[in-house]
């Protein structure tokens, strides 16, 4: 029973970090919460939904249609948004809120597109679970969690080990300099926008099959959100950390507890972190030092 | 190497900089003095194209490239007032990135090994947050991550801001040293005798405006004019 809740917990947090890093990337970048992110992983269910139902194509193309599109969706609010908002010197406020509406009009949009009515991915999997040292688990969590994990472990490469990588901490630390040491902001900001909508749509499409497809996919982004700020904002181990531990910790509530105050632990356990360590678990404290 | 004619720059309706005019040659260190807000800052700005500007900015005989992001490539580095070193990556990383627009590796391994053969102390520190050092160590990694892009010209802003005087001792003979490789170097300094203890000419920036320029000699002589335009 553990294990059979364990497993659907790293299955539910390596979904939520697919989405808590591309709000930690884009924070660490531009200083403000891209309340558009949920819906970009909502577009990539729709995009990857409809071409199996609607297109009947294989899954696996699919799939690649839903990151290709969500993260082109994800291109589109930074290209076209969010870099004319900076490049007024509005006030970061005003870019959460461009965010907040592009979230709003793609929901409705889909709403009018598509229509409001839940859809499902067909059985895609060749069985649903299969018996394992005497535990039941469900070929769809492991499905979601090698995904999953592949993606954060390939992302953490990227960012900490690659000079590509550099140049995206350096932008995140000091945007001004890393432009004066050689680094095209613009362009990496491109291309962050780009690898978070990705990961976002990658997101999408696995809480499309785990669950099922809706336009209000997006709102669980929030959950997301909540444990990019465990981790420590703007952080990306930081906020990997903290999405495998609210979903560990959503799933053992609903387990053991009651499945109606999970969303009271998660949320109280954000406060409890901001009230004790405001900079999160992996948070730089470093900064305030200089 | 560096031709600077007629420039302009305005914040607003603040006029920082009314037509500034001066050139650097190669191999040489030219100092711009100039006391709090007199624009020097924003001199090293235009030239590195972070504030928009009027006049002309000509840089190993062409008009130096529009984006900041190519200017590291093309051999002009800025250590940039503050020294900006970036707190949350480590000291290599640091240097790493001041070498981010080379793709000669071994040129970039050499070039690491000098500078810490030129300050020992960031040796010691390499996988230590840039955030953690004091501020002469930082002003040290600031001008190696500059180094680090094996430029043609550093243009070096209040290199001496906030340090103690043995410290800015030993940034300035460095300095020297660099220059002494073949490194043309255009230093932005209040501090003016220090300045020009190393440079060969300099310029005097007040108010926006060049008002005096001259061989370090003929400067040093001429006391008086530097007490009133740097206090
Ligand atoms: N970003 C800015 N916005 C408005 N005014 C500025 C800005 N930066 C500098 N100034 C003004 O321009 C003048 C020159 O500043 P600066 O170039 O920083 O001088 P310095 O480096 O010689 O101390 C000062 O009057 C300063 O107040
Ligand atoms: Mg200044």
């Amino acid at each position: 029973m553990l294990a059979q809740q364990l497993i659907n917990g790293l299955s539910v947090g390596g979904i939520y970090a697919l989405l808590s890093t591309g709000y930690a990337l884009i924070y660490s970048l531009l200083g403000f919460s891209n309340w558009a992110h949920g819906e970009v992983a909502m577009l990539g269910a729709y995009i990857a939904v409809m071409s199996v139902i609607a297109a009947k194509l294989p899954f696996v193309a699919s799939l690649a249609l839903a990151l290709a599109g969500a993260a082109l969706i994800s291109l589109v609010n930074e290209k076209f948004f969010y870099r004319h908002i900076r490049n007024n010197n509005s006030p970061t406020m005003f870019l959460m809120i461009a965010a907040m509406g592009l979230s709003t009009t793609y929901k409705n949009l889909i709403v009018v597109l598509v229509g409001p009515k839940f859809k499902y991915f067909p059985q895609i999997l060749p069985f649903e679970s299969f018996e394992f040292c005497g535990i039941n688990v469900g070929v769809l969590d492991i499905f979601s969690i090698v995904v999953s994990l592949a993606a954060i472990v390939l992302l953490d490469v990227l960012i900490y080990h690659t000079k590509f990588g550099l140049g995206i901490r350096g932008c995140a630390s000091d945007s001004v300099t890393a432009e004066l040491l050689g680094v095209n902001v613009n362009r990496y900001i491109l291309i962050v926008f780009l690898l978070a909508g990705g990961l976002a749509g990658c997101a999408g499409v696995l809480l499309g099959m785990k669950y099922t497809v809706y336009p209000s996919l997006g709102n669980v982004a929030l959950k997301a959100f909540i444990a990019s700020v465990f981790g420590g904002l703007g952080s990306i181990r930081g906020a990997i950390l903290g999405a495998f531990m609210i979903g560990i910790l959503e799933t053992l509530v609903s387990a053991y507890v009651s499945s109606g105050l999970r969303d009271l632990f998660t949320f109280g356990l954000l406060i409890a972190i901001l009230l004790i360590r405001p900079e999160g678990l992996l948070g730089k404290s470093v900064e305030q030092k200089s | 190497m560096l031709s600077v004619t007629d420039v302009h720059v305005s914040y607003g309706g603040i006029r920082a900089l009314r037509g500034a005019t001066l050139h650097v040659k190669p191999g040489e260190i030219v100092a711009v003095l100039g006391a709090n807000g007199a624009g020097k800052t924003t001199l090293l700005k235009a030239i590195s194209g972070m504030v928009p500007c009027t006049g002309e900015i000509l840089f190993k005989g062409a008009k130096r490239p529009s984006s900041t992001y190519r200017l590291a490539g093309c051999g002009l580095c800025h250590v940039p007032e503050g020294r900006r070193i970036l707190a949350n990556l480590t000291v290599l990383e640091n240097l790493q990135l001041g070498a981010f627009s080379r793709t000669d590796k071994r040129g970039v391994a050499e070039d690491l090994e000098r500078v810490l053969t030129l300050f020992p102390r960031l040796r010691e520190r390499l996988g230590q947050y840039g955030g953690l050092l004091s501020g002469g160590e930082q002003q040290m990694l600031a001008i190696s991550r500059g180094l680090m892009g094996r430029p043609d010209l550093l243009m070096l802003d209040e290199p001496s801001l906030g340090l103690a005087p043995i410290i800015v001792k030993q940034i300035f003979d460095i300095i020297r040293e660099i220059s002494s490789f073949g490194t043309a170097i255009l230093l932005v300094e209040q501090n003016a005798f220090k300045a020009l203890s190393i440079c060969g000419r300099a310029y005097i920036l007040s108010v926006g405006e060049i008002v005096k320029t001259g061989a370090r000699e003929e400067l040093l002589d001429n006391q008086t004019l530097i007490q009133g335009y740097l206090g």
